[in-house]
């Protein structure tokens, strides 16, 4: 379905206007049809009660009436519309004791929910009430939970634990490359993942030059990624959504927390602001290898730095029943130097202001503000002749998003976003005594609105369809110029914009939808049908992520990227839900890809636009996943099997060529088991077929040096990727512990590139040679938790 | 990209491999099974403002992993250079693959067309030869690296033209083998005035491990057109692929030569200067 326009037509706030009293006029049908006799509302709060966490996805259930319940949002609210009468409710999350409530229904009530952890101790029998079916019975498809409990027992390298390391031995999620936070989602690109951290996009999730991401463990509470049948809500990215909310606070005690390991020291500290009604929470994390760097007596050694720091802080306050405010802001910053050769420093910087209201019962709100803010700095040259190149991104995001829940069958969800981005796409800043010139590339303005509805309900009992619509629209604005360019690159034409004049506009209207049918109690079929919209654009001048990345806007000579995906899969619980397995198919097409020309400089570049290439590409796989979510021994099984290609006219003379991420055989096998009160260990497994590559065919002599010639783009693979990690946590007592892993524990020599070169003896021999980056590596961590 | 810019950017790759990662990264010559293409032809070609005769050599490519000398040169061609005005030279072939022009004087600011009709192709190219920029200084500063490593800063210091798009190549001639392993083997020392325009530029060579106090070495500053910039940078990418192991997915060098040829044709000035070491 092609239903996106390409206009210069109306700015972009007419179209969304004419889209709101459609989605008004559909809501006021529905409330028509919600006020039924003899039912009532219940709704409310679901929290940990030891600390006074929102809980996500926490599971209220209506015993009496079979397969009727609710489950919480983000913020931990849920709403249930139900006859009245008495009933008995049974409130089950993960790892927590289920909570088993007698009440009357005789008017609309409120509720906070609290849990209890369940500890976990040796030969209990784990009670199946608390497992959750909404695997299967949800509509949701292609998704998953990552427990945090999960993320901090898997092993990692040296020790950091790392969520976008740990997402990425999930099925349908591929690793840029060994070590590396970046990672591919069904066969898309780096740039195609929305990553957001409590709602504000991060447009560089990396730190250390993409060995670790930006996101400390300790100050996240719920992880979702989501690779197909993407919710009307998301929108701006083409192929996935990593969903990452901090922790709110204790709100009934004073806590800190923290960890000192191989590279990074943490800390975490919490508490209530007023007990039961507000908290806060602040984390931090530096590594400090650079303090060695400093005892040394070399004077290039001892200027050398190294270290990244990040700082997460929240705060939220409940105003009454209704009404509960949150402030959240991320600081990161990276800094390397090494005199005289470079000076890098990037970072990202986001803060959220949330309100959550709650109108009568049934229909919860949530307004959110953020700020993004990406900046990248490159020193160059040597005391007085250096200078310091400059780039980024930045947006102000405002949004709606509000939940209508009618009863229990019927489920509205529909908002309204608007970002005005600003893209700094380089500059450069030079000293009177500098060899260069400072210069500044234009900043580039866009607009990016949308609106959106979705509509969940049970047409028949075990068939539930979850159909919706995004509309979107992006905007170029001035002040600024375009150029246009003929075939060859060179500028034929140059326009000028005023400030808050249209340059261009793209309109998309992305269908979502997706629906599931029950088979019976353990086992469903599901499909859906997304269609997604990327107005912004990733370029790099690397395969793994990179600092000096640089985002930049769809424009009169770069159009938005689209990708069509279709997925069905089926789902199926075992021995009472304690294991849960599924095998999805999907099919993903995506147009407007972008590639660059040979050589394309895309630093300080004003027609850097010249040296974009455009293509399509589509993925296709299978992925199959077992799952064992609680109990002593827990983890999951994940194979995929899939192939992604790309076609450019202007790559490979117009051929097919696989992508790089284009990987046939994916498989991830990550065990938790927890053998005492005392000793954890857990295991990790990977295999994958080696990367596509391009290798040479033949080489000449230029000029004395023997240059390999090449045929075809990826036309070779890398040798197959394997490695195994081992980790063991070991107890010292309630408030602190001791963990030890090994990172490729059989010392698998993986390659990591494979380059070719002239013998070192004889230079008329040619050879290929591997280089492997991570031999086996063991390290040793420290937590503790008062 | 800019030289001083991607030699930058170059060297933050360097410096992730070195910095995060040189304490556990190890390197090993494997075997690769790699297909053979069909014998392209290679045309390394050049007109410069120094008297002639200027060569230009004809050659092919061969399989990958055999290794040879030379590969077998293109004979009997037919090879003319023109200027923009009117002169044209029908090179003679001097050797096997080897020809030479009779004529042609080169001078900046003049077109060259180089024409080669072999083996029933034809192939044309264009280049056009900037102004001479005189280098005003040679530096070379001796340093010795953390890791031991005995190494020569030289710096090339030549004021650039007041008008943008000027494009470098810096040639060094020396009395001692440089190991065409080293990354100072291979790769092009090149240079443009994308960010410095109108200024002194100081262009730093590191040269490490080869020289002694007392060797000389030439340097060749050549002021090349952007298409020959192009070639040669493109070219250091594959040449150097080593150092960036996750740069995009190489190609051949953009060339300025029709007909999918391999190779370049290249119209530049010179200007030389020399330096005794200290």
């Amino acid at each position: 379905m092609h239903s996106h326009a390409h206009s210069d037509g109306p700015p972009a706030g007419t179209r969304i206007l004419l889209l709101l009293p459609l989605i008004a006029s559909l809501c006021l049908d529905v409330s028509g049809g919600a006020t039924a006799q003899e039912k009532f509302t219940l709704s409310g709060t679901i929290k940990n009660a030891e600390n006074g966490e929102a809980l996500i996805g926490a599971y209220v259930v209506v015993k009496e009436l079979k397969n009727t319940g609710a489950s919480s949002n983000a913020y931990g609210f849920f709403s249930l519309t139900i006859p009245g009468g008495h009933y008995t409710l049974l409130v089950q999350y993960l790892g927590f004791r289920v909570l088993a409530d007698s009440i009357d229904l005789t008017r609309d009530r409120t509720f906070i929910f609290a849990l209890t952890p369940q500890p976990i101790t040796v030969g209990e029998v784990v009670v199946s009430g608390e497992r959750s079916d909404k695997n299967v019975t949800s509509t949701v498809m292609s998704s998953n939970k990552l427990e945090m409990r999960e993320v901090k027992s898997i092993p990692v390298l040296l020790g950091e634990k790392d969520i976008l390391k740990t997402i990425q031995l999930l099925p349908g999620v591929q690793s840029a490359g060994e070590g590396n936070t970046g990672y591919y989602a069904r066969g898309g690109g780096l740039d195609q993942n929305l990553i957001l951290l409590d709602e504000a996009p991060i447009y560089n999730p990396s730190h250390a030059l993409g060995y670790l991401s930006v996101f400390n463990s300790d100050a996240i509470k719920d992880v979702t990624l989501i690779t197909g049948g993407i919710p009307a809500e998301y929108g701006g990215r083409l192929s996935s959504v990593l969903d990452i909310r901090t922790n709110d606070g204790n709100m009934k005690d004073y806590g800190a927390s923290g960890g000192v390991g191989l590279l990074a020291a943490r800390l975490t500290l919490q508490g209530p602001i007023v007990k039961d009604e507000g908290s806060f929470m602040i984390s931090g994390r530096r590594t400090y290898a650079d303090i060695f760097l400093k005892l040394s007596s070399d004077t290039t050694i001892n200027r050398t730095s190294l270290y990244f720091y990040d700082l997460n802080a929240k705060a939220n306050y409940t105003l009454g029943e209704k009404d509960r405010i949150y402030l959240s802001g991320y600081l990161g910053k990276d800094n390397l130097d090494y005199p005289d050769v470079i000076g890098l420093r990037w970072g990202n910087t986001t803060a959220t202001a949330r309100w959550n209201h709650v109108f009568g019962d049934q229909f919860f709100s949530n307004t959110t503000v953020t700020f993004s803010d990406y900046q990248y700095t490159n020193i160059v040259g040597a005391s007085t002749s250096q200078y310091e190149i400059t780039s980024g991104i930045k947006d102000v995001n405002g949004k709606i998003d509000l939940q209508y829940f009618m009863n229990v069958t019927s489920m509205f969800k529909f908002g309204v976003n608007a970002i005005y981005h600003t893209f700094m796409p380089g500059s450069v800043t030079a000293g009177p005594t500098s060899s260069a010139n400072s210069v500044s590339l234009e900043h580039r303005y866009a607009l990016e609105n949308a609106a959106y509805l979705a509509h969940e309900f049970e047409p028949l009992p075990g068939f539930k369809i979850n159909y919706g619509l995004r509309a979107s629209m992006f905007s170029l604005m001035g002040p600024g110029h375009t150029l246009t360019y003929d075939e060859y690159g060179d500028i034929i034409d140059t326009a000028g914009f005023g400030s808050g004049k249209v340059i261009k506009t793209y309109a998309s209207f992305e269908p979502r939808f997706s629906a599931t049918y029950l088979i019976d109690e353990v086992s469903s079929v599901k499909g859906s049908y997304t269609r997604t919209a990327q107005y912004l654009h990733l370029l790099s001048n690397s395969t793994t992520a990179n600092p000096s990345d640089l985002w930049v806007p769809s424009s009169n000579n770069v159009k938005p990227q689209y990708a069509d995906q279709v997925a069905v899969g089926y789902y199926r619980n075992f021995a009472e839900n304690e294991f849960e397995s599924s095998v999805e198919l999907y099919y993903k097409n995506m147009m407007n890809l972008i590639d660059y020309k040979n050589g394309a400089d895309l630093q300080i570049n004003p027609t850097v636009e010249s040296l974009l290439v455009s293509g399509r590409g589509w993925s296709y796989g299978a992925e199959f996943l077992i799952r064992k979510r609680a109990g002593r021994l827990s983890g999951w099984v994940g194979y995929t099997w899939s192939k992604t290609q790309e076609q450019f006219p202007l790559i490979n003379r117009g051929a097919v060529f696989p992508a790089r991420q284009d990987r046939t055989h994916d498989i991830s096998v990550v065990t938790i088991y927890d053998l005492s009160a005392t000793w954890n260990f857990s295991a990790v497994w990977v295999y994958n077929t080696g990367n596509a590559v391009t290798f040479p065919a033949g080489n000449y002599w230029i000029d004395n040096r023997l240059v390999p010639y090449y045929t075809e783009r990826n036309g070779y693979r890398m040798p197959a990727y394997h490695r195994l990690d081992l980790s063991a946590t070991w107890k010292l007592g309630e408030r602190s512990n001791l963990n030890f892993s090994i990172y490729n524990a059989y010392d698998r020599m993986n390659a990591y590139a494979i380059y070719f070169r002239q013998n070192r003896t004889d230079p008329t021999k040619t050879e290929a040679v591997q280089i492997t980056l991570f031999p086996i590596i063991p390290s040793i961590t420290y937590n503790f938790n008062y | 990209m800019s030289s001083s810019f991607s030699r930058h950017s170059r060297a933050a790759k360097l410096a992730a491999a070195a910095l995060a990662l040189a304490a556990f990264s190890c390197q090993r010559v494997i075997s690769v099974d790699l297909n053979n293409a069909n014998p392209q032809m290679v045309t390394e070609a050049i007109v410069t403002d120094q008297p002639g005769p200027y060569t230009v050599s004809l050659s092919t490519s061969g399989n990958y992993f055999t290794p040879s000398l030379y590969f077998p040169p293109v004979t009997h061609a037919f090879v003319t250079i023109a200027d923009n005005l009117g002169v044209t030279d029908t090179l003679k072939e001097i050797l096997p693959g080897t020809y030479h022009t009779s004529v042609l004087h080169g001078g900046a600011g003049r077109t060259y067309n180089l024409r080669v009709v072999a083996e029933g192709k034809e192939y044309d190219a264009i280049s056009t030869m900037p102004p001479r920029v005189p280098i005003d200084t040679l530096v070379a500063l001796h340093s010795r690296e953390s890791d031991g490593d005995q190494v020569y800063n030289l710096y090339v210091i030549f004021k650039d033209p007041p008008e943008p798009g000027n494009y470098y190549r810096m040639k060094l001639r020396v009395s001692v083998p440089i190991s065409p392993d080293s990354i100072d083997g291979r790769r092009y020392h090149l240079y443009n005035d994308k960010l410095t325009n109108g200024n002194e530029a100081a262009v730093r060579i590191r040269m490490r491990n080869y020289f002694q106090p007392g060797d000389t070495v030439w340097v060749d500053l050549l002021s090349i057109d952007k298409t020959s910039y192009d070639y040669f940078n493109t070219l250091n990418n594959v040449l150097t692929s080593d150092r960036s192991p996750t740069s995009l997915a190489p190609a051949n060098p953009n060339t300025n030569l029709t007909n999918g040829a391999l190779g370049y044709f290249a119209a530049f000035s010179v200007d030389s200067k020399m330096i005794i070491l200290q």
